[in-house]
């Protein structure tokens, strides 16, 4: 058993981490979002000299933990690019990337940029990208698709479970900040995180952090184990993700009060940042339903079944 | 990444079913019932599983141990859960008792008492809530106070699980009082048919012959009876706590009931209402959660890398877990036909399931006692 991604990949994480913060770090998402046509010049260079597009996560197993760890760095900053979409790109198309789409209007988060993306239905329809609608909030644009193929199912686990290492990184940093803000503020003559009432909200956000932090890790290893029930298990990772993200972001801004809503605070537009990760291509209880559909009464694949 | 335990933690998984499967009746719901047969069962599976060699399995060889991997031990923890812990009160002694007398007792001790947990012969009972001291145990009053060369136990202990068919108790007692509450305690290891002790039981939702009062009424001890040093019986504590909080697989035995569900029910499974189907796989999905948390607990654990911060985030998982499944479980029960086939067994593994449940953000440290380890491992990481 090993349960952790390996070191290289861990390092690779930090290094993206490091690069970001290099490149601009929490104000890349606010200059991306008054110029979403700055998003490629903004993230880009510092994607390609870390080699990003150089990993192979379909076909190398060292290259999907280091996408991994990449995509949650990237979360980790709200960086403004589509990193988990672009390397979940299909292996067998010339694209730039794959986007997990609902069969009800195909939404990504692709404002602003000039790519060539791939849609994927869960059903595995695959389409082109051959046009986008207006821009709303956090970049996401209605996509119009024209049908390629039926043979993406074995895309889908992969253009799911990227996303999530994204939010992962996203959940990380709002707990970071969050404990950080309640060390410092004082209330009543006390920092909040003297009282029991802030510490206990604390907990319940990082059980759930925690979890999708595992989970992550094991629909990942499912990916690159070729395990046929790996769509599944994205799935479950994708659910609990979403519900932990609903419980975390709400702790973490109950917790820093009206300051977390201002946008001088970072934690405010990782929340808004956030909800194209928890909301395309389903939301929690779409994703719910989808998820129950597939398994039947054969459940998850696990001690008993 | 590899999340496979690999082939010989399944071959012992299979084993093991089998020899529940043969020596455990099918409505086995524990040791602690009514029916004295279910105690009786219990004896007898944990001198077969001794005979085997499988009770200690994780127990070094010199200690009478199979010397196993902490993940072949993790399967044992499970197949034991799931199936109602067909060792009975034992689980308590191979889980923490005998490896924390291999950690901290005296050869003299370990010579004694690791040799019948092995062969499966004896109860142990731990001596430490009180009526006053639950969660604050530090603040428990039952004291040995000096007496010649030894020490007279005077005092009550509560919530005290097998008490009346273990042989041993693993006493947490006040020898001081030193600057801190924590400072003064030691641990004593006693015979439980001294006429000193007294043990009244208490009838609970967890089974009628689980919880109890212990009484002890100048209780002789010496210095041979104490575990590790005179005074220094918290550290001790910490130690059982952290064997204790992933000691059981409560996962386990929710998954087992889950899955069996859509079995039981045939097909009427997809006339349930989508919603409580919806449930039923969120839940399953927290089975999972729970059980690579405790993955990474016995990884860290192995390893010596835990902090106090992870276990109790898994015990706080799992035991919400117990719960939250004990409720959808009981919803879908309630639409079982009473005369499909199982619906016996699964009603009354349920049942037993949600009443058990109750306790489990109560039991082995409160799930507030959880979130504050927790939360002052979050805090402090920011200091």
């Amino acid at each position: 058993m090993i349960l952790n991604l390996g070191d290289d990949a861990k390092e690779y994480g930090k290094q993206g981490l490091r690069a970001f913060e290099a490149a601009g770090g929490d104000q890349l998402v606010q200059q991306a979002e008054a110029k979403p046509e700055l998003r490629e010049s903004l993230a880009g260079p510092v994607l390609s000299e870390l080699g990003a597009w150089e990993l192979d996560p379909r076909t190398d197993a060292d290259g999907l933990e280091a996408a991994a760890a990449l995509c949650r760095s990237a979360g980790y900053w709200a960086l403004p690019y589509p990193v988990a979409e672009r390397l979940a790109k299909p292996t067998d198309l010339d694209v730039d990337g794959l986007i997990v789409v609902a069969d009800n209007r195909p939404s990504g988060a692709v404002a602003g940029l000039e790519l060539d993306w791939t849609a994927v239905s869960l059903g595995g329809a695959r389409s082109a990208v051959v046009g986008t609608g207006a821009a709303g909030p956090a970049f996401v644009s209605e996509l119009e698709l024209s049908a390629i193929d039926e043979d993406g199912l074995g895309d889908v686990a992969l253009g799911l479970v990227l996303p999530c290492w994204t939010l992962l990184g996203m959940l990380d940093r709002a707990m970071e900040l969050t404990i950080a803000h309640v060390s410092l503020r004082k209330q009543f003559g006390q920092t909040l995180s003297s009282f029991q009432g802030v510490q206990f909200q604390l907990t319940d956000a990082e059980v759930e952090r925690s979890g999708v932090d595992i989970l992550a890790k094991y629909a990942l290893w499912s990916i690159g184990a070729d395990r046929p029930e790996a769509t599944d298990d994205a799935l479950a990772l994708r659910m609990s993700a979403i519900e932990a993200a609903e419980t975390v972001f709400r702790v973490c801004h109950q917790l820093h009060g009206a300051v977390g809503f201002c946008d001088e605070t970072t934690l405010s537009w990782l929340s808004r940042y956030s909800q194209p990760l928890r909301r395309l291509p389903l939301g929690l209880s779409a994703t719910r339903d989808v998820l129950t559909g597939r398994v039947g009464g054969s459940g998850l694949t696990g001690l008993f079944s | 990444m590899d999340f496979d335990m690999g082939q010989k933690a399944t071959d012992l998984r299979r084993e093991l079913r089998d020899l529940v499967k043969a020596h455990v009746p099918d409505d086995y719901l524990g040791a602690f019932t009514d029916n004295p047969a279910d105690l009786e069962t219990a004896q007898q599976f944990c001198r077969t599983l001794a005979d085997r060699n499988l009770l200690c399995l994780a127990w070094p060889e010199e200690f009478g141990g199979g010397g196993a991997s902490v993940w072949e031990q993790t399967v044992v923890r499970e197949e034991m859960w799931a199936h109602h812990e067909p060792r009975g009160a034992q689980y308590m002694g191979v889980n923490w008792v005998g490896p924390i007398i291999m950690r901290h007792g005296t050869e003299e001790q370990q010579r004694k008492h690791l040799p019948p947990i092995a062969r499966g012969e004896v109860i142990w009972c731990q001596g430490f809530s009180e009526p006053e001291a639950g969660s604050d145990l530090a603040s428990l009053r039952t004291a040995a106070r000096r007496d010649g060369d030894g020490w007279l136990v005077s005092g009550q202990k509560i919530w005290t699980s097998y008490a009346t068919m273990a042989q041993w108790c693993f006493l947490l007692a006040r020898t001081s009082w030193g600057e801190k509450k924590q400072q003064g305690l030691t641990i004593f290891l006693v015979p439980m048919d001294d006429p000193a002790i007294q043990v009244r039981p208490i009838r609970a939702m967890l089974g009628p012959h689980h919880l109890n009062e212990v009484f002890f009424d100048d209780l002789r001890v010496t210095e041979a009876d104490v575990l590790g040093t005179v005074d220094q019986g918290w550290s001790i504590v910490q130690d059982v706590m952290s064997f204790e909080r992933v000691g059981i697989a409560r996962y386990a035995r929710c998954e087992r009931l889950l899955a069996a569900a859509p079995t039981v029910l045939g097909e009427r499974w997809d006339d349930l209402p989508a919603e409580l189907r919806a449930r039923w796989v969120r839940v399953l999905t927290h089975c999972r959660r729970a059980r690579l948390m405790a993955y990474r607990v016995v990884d860290l654990q192995s390893s010596g890398r835990i902090q106090p911060g992870d276990a109790a985030a898994y015990r706080i998982a799992v035991t919400k877990l117990d719960q939250d499944s004990a409720e959808v479980l009981m919803d879908i029960a309630a639409e079982v036909s009473r005369d499909a086939p199982r619906a016996k067994w699964f009603l009354g593994e349920v049942e037993d399931h949600w009443k058990y449940s109750q306790a489990s953000t109560v039991s082995s440290g409160s799930i507030e006692m959880q979130r504050i380890l927790l939360s002052r491992a979050l805090l402090a990481g920011a200091k």
